[in-house]
């Protein structure tokens, strides 16, 4: 059996629209236990206070990273057959500033906006609400944008084809990247502690 | 001894940090991902899926793909450049049989077969299948069902009135591709060949709006 299973045929489109939904039930509830679903403990991260939302992002990015890579080394996924967006430079630099933007003013990002609407927030619901509002609004400008919006396609572009280097040495240097961000940010967390005592006294 | 003091004194997140580190450092040494795939034919999944006959598009799906503008498909027209050159259905790009096996495409990517009639495009799409390609297709019928149902379909004249709609939404499809509905069943279907409409440019974007919503991709977050 050979992972991903979709693609197999191991199930049809109705059976992976249930499995979609306990996946993302699962994340949502992980989410939740990680405190994602408090626009507080979000908030923090971009005054430094508590890097909560970097350590547990890069460590799913680096837990996925070595389980699909040692996976399919080992033969048990065919990475050629698993889904990867595709590269617009441009407009997926604009994108992401965007989010960050939406993110530092509304203190959630889409995800995390469910959580704290699921756990019964109301500044999670008129989040939600906001980003309905928003796909709407995009909807209807999408003419207007289309251009923008398909300009500097990469195809899709990974880090290892970018770069010119073998895969697994990318997935020692993202690693790298990790453990110095780790480090980086447990550090900062008690300087900016300290800093706060100081403060207060 | 002196290890598992070691670990002992390490919290599960250094543990954890160091497993990291191992792994990542090991990474470097064992290769490409991409490169370790298996090779052999699925011959009895192959079979299944022709009895199934979930391998082919038909011509009318494959032009309200091309009307909606939708992008999750390659389309490739088997054929020589020079039959290539003279017509081809908008959107194809032209991978002749001998150079599929080199072609730039992906094995993720929905990928639709052509030929003249049938065959060809049925042997391509054996050879991207035995490549473990996993979403090939072939166009059912070729460019000649193309040419017969799309581009010159015959509309007859006394027409029932509950099927007018039908019919008149087959004209409006042909003109839009350059085509001209028959009002009658022409006795000989040369002169279709000959009158092709001029091969599209290369990029050829669709300017029509979409008649139906485009359909969402199934894949993606």
């Amino acid at each position: 059996m050979n992972a991903p299973f979709y693609k197999y045929g191991l199930f049809n489109d109705e059976v992976s629209l249930i499995i979609a939904v306990f996946i993302g039930i699962g994340f949502g509830f992980f989410l939740e236990r990680a405190g994602f679903g408090s626009a507080r403990k979000l908030a923090a991260q971009f005054y430094f206070i508590d890097m909560t939302v970097l350590k547990v992002m890069f460590t799913a990015i680096v837990t996925a990273m070595i389980g699909l890579y040692y996976f399919s080394v080992l033969g048990f996924v065919d990475l050629s057959l698993v889904y990867l967006t595709p590269t617009y430079l441009l407009p997926q630099v604009v994108g992401g500033l965007l989010l960050g933007f939406g993110f530092v003013i509304g203190g959630y990002c889409p995800g995390t906006s469910c959580v704290a609407a699921a756990s019964g927030k109301y500044d999670g619901w008129v989040y939600l609400a906001g980003l309905f509002a928003g796909i709407f609004v995009f909807g209807e400008l999408f003419q207007l944008v289309e251009k923008f919006y398909v300009s500097s396609y990469l195809g899709t572009m990974t880090l290892p084809r970018f770069f010119g280097l073998s895969y697994g040495l990318v997935v020692f240097l993202v690693s790298m990247m990790a453990v110095g961000a780790f480090a980086a940010a447990e550090w900062g967390e008690k300087k900016m502690a300290v800093k706060k005592a100081e403060e207060r006294s | 001894m002196k290890l598992s003091e070691l670990l002992g004194k390490l919290s599960l997140n250094q543990k954890l940090t160091a497993l990291l580190l191992v792994l990542a450092f090991l990474a470097i040494f064992m290769g490409d991902p991409y490169g370790k795939s298996r090779t052999a034919i699925e011959t009895r999944e192959l079979a299944l899926i022709v009895q199934k006959e979930v391998d082919h598009i038909s011509v009318e799906d494959l032009a309200d793909w091309i009307i909606q503008g939708r992008a999750d498909y390659r389309l490739i027209d088997l054929r020589s450049e020079e039959e290539y050159n003279t017509y081809h259905i908008p959107t194809a790009e032209n991978v002749p049989l001998a150079e599929l096996p080199n072609a730039d495409l992906l094995r993720n990517e929905k990928i639709i077969l052509y030929s003249e009639g049938g065959i060809h495009s049925a042997q391509g799409w054996f050879l991207l299948k035995a490549m473990r390609y996993r979403a090939v297709y072939m166009l059912l019928g070729g460019l000649d069902e193309w040419k017969h149902k799309i581009l010159y379909p015959v509309i007859p004249t006394n027409l029932p009135p509950d099927e007018k709609d039908k019919y008149a939404r087959m004209a409006e499809i042909s003109r839009w591709f350059g085509g001209a509905p028959q009002t009658t069943e022409a006795p000989e279907r040369a002169h279709t060949i000959t009158n092709l409409p001029p091969p599209p440019p290369a990029a050829a974007a669709p300017s029509m709006p979409a008649k139906t919503p485009a359909k969402k991709k199934k894949e993606g977050c």
